[in-house]
């Protein structure tokens, strides 16, 4: 390659790099609007009318909380379009079930809750610190991820009404992780899930979500959009442990998952 | 009820419910045995059966900072006292 060739080759490089940053920070700032002025606007009016009128204000708030990422994903579909969305119909049609699901992403979580109109899933304590956010978490039912000092009142209630809302036909979500895996080999996992699955007598689904780190890599601010990535979610597993069995141990679960997980992965565990 | 027989009584709730065998009376439960609050609700729905009775909100409340087993038989038999 002459030098010529080599410097056009080398400002062309830059230029597609510069465009790609422009599309993934545009991307970015509008997601981020959606979720500040886009909550306001378009869904504050309607947690605020559930909070004051609806029946049954968990489930108003859970069904608010999916629609509201529903919208967010399909924003992501309209401004991605090199990133291909494949949600096994099996998962979709989980009912009264444990999920339990490899972690990758922040926006794994969110994408679960996009799936599931009847859901609730465990937060870690901290979140529950920012003012509004708390507010909408506490309204939908969310579980705080540790039980000390102020959060053990409200631990004990919303554990004690979970196999009620799991029997009435709501999804738990969990990621028994309990932090992104930053190499997609699957970590230890928590038993917490597992243990309400016994408690609710509940089927336990296995799930596995792959490449959303890719669009969103942790660490990094802005979504990684232009390049070609396939986000699958796929229902490994579904199944109701014999609770009642002599046999019945937590732990041969709990391995029987993690064996799904890392056979799905390809990685060992870490 | 005895503190004897309360104690066997939770030894024998551990290893069937929750796969602990032998735990160390003093031994830190969740630390060593990652006993957790999930457990811990169980477990007090096993004492409600021990003692017959409902335990309030506020009571199950206090549970959440037992950790060994001498805290639980205590507890116990201080829920079984407020009954009395």
């Amino acid at each position: 390659m002459s030098h010529s060739e080599s410097t056009r080759a080398a400002a062309f490089q830059s230029g597609r790099a510069w465009w790609t940053k422009a599309v993934d920070l545009t991307a970015t700032v509008l997601l981020w609007a959606y979720f500040t002025l886009g909550f306001a606007v378009f869904f504050g009016p309607f947690y605020l009318v559930a909070a004051v009128f609806a029946p049954d204000r968990r489930r108003a708030f859970q069904w608010l909380n999916h629609l509201f990422y529903r919208g967010f994903f399909l924003l992501c579909r309209l401004m991605m379009p090199r990133q291909h969305w494949c949600i096994d119909p099996s998962v979709r049609n989980l009912r009264s079930s444990v999920i339990v699901c490899n972690h990758v992403s922040y926006i794994d979580s969110i994408l679960l809750v996009s799936l599931f109109a009847r859901h609730t899933t465990i937060v870690k304590n901290r979140l529950f610190r920012f003012p509004f956010l708390n507010w909408v978490m506490m309204g939908a039912g969310y579980l705080p991820s540790a039980s000390e000092g102020r959060m053990a009142a409200l631990m004990v209630e919303r554990l004690e009404s979970l196999p009620a809302f799991l029997s009435g036909g709501g999804n738990l979500i969990v990621f028994p992780e309990g932090t992104r895996s930053r190499t997609g080999a699957i970590g230890p996992l928590n038993s917490g899930a597992f243990k309400i699955a016994k408690m609710g007598r509940a089927p336990l689904a296995v799930c596995r979500v792959r490449n959303t780190d890719r669009l969103f890599r942790p660490g990094r601010f802005l979504f990684n959009t232009c390049q070609a990535n396939r986000i699958t979610v796929d229902l490994l597993a579904c199944w109701t442990p014999d609770y009642n069995s002599e046999q019945f141990s937590l732990k041969k679960v709990i391995e029987r998952v993690r064996m799904l997980l890392e056979e799905d992965s390809g990685k060992k565990k870490v | 009820m005895t503190r004897d027989e309360i104690c066997s009584r939770i030894l024998a709730i551990f290893s069937e419910k929750f796969e602990i065998d032998n735990p160390g009376l003093d031994d830190d439960l969740r630390e060593e045995h990652e006993f957790d609050s999930i457990d811990a609700i169980e477990l007090l729905r096993e004492i409600e059966v021990m003692l017959d009775s409902q335990l309030t909100q506020e009571e199950k409340k206090s549970a959440m900072t037992i950790r060994t087993i001498n805290d639980i038989v205590a507890y116990v038999i201080d829920m079984a006292a407020v009954r009395a």
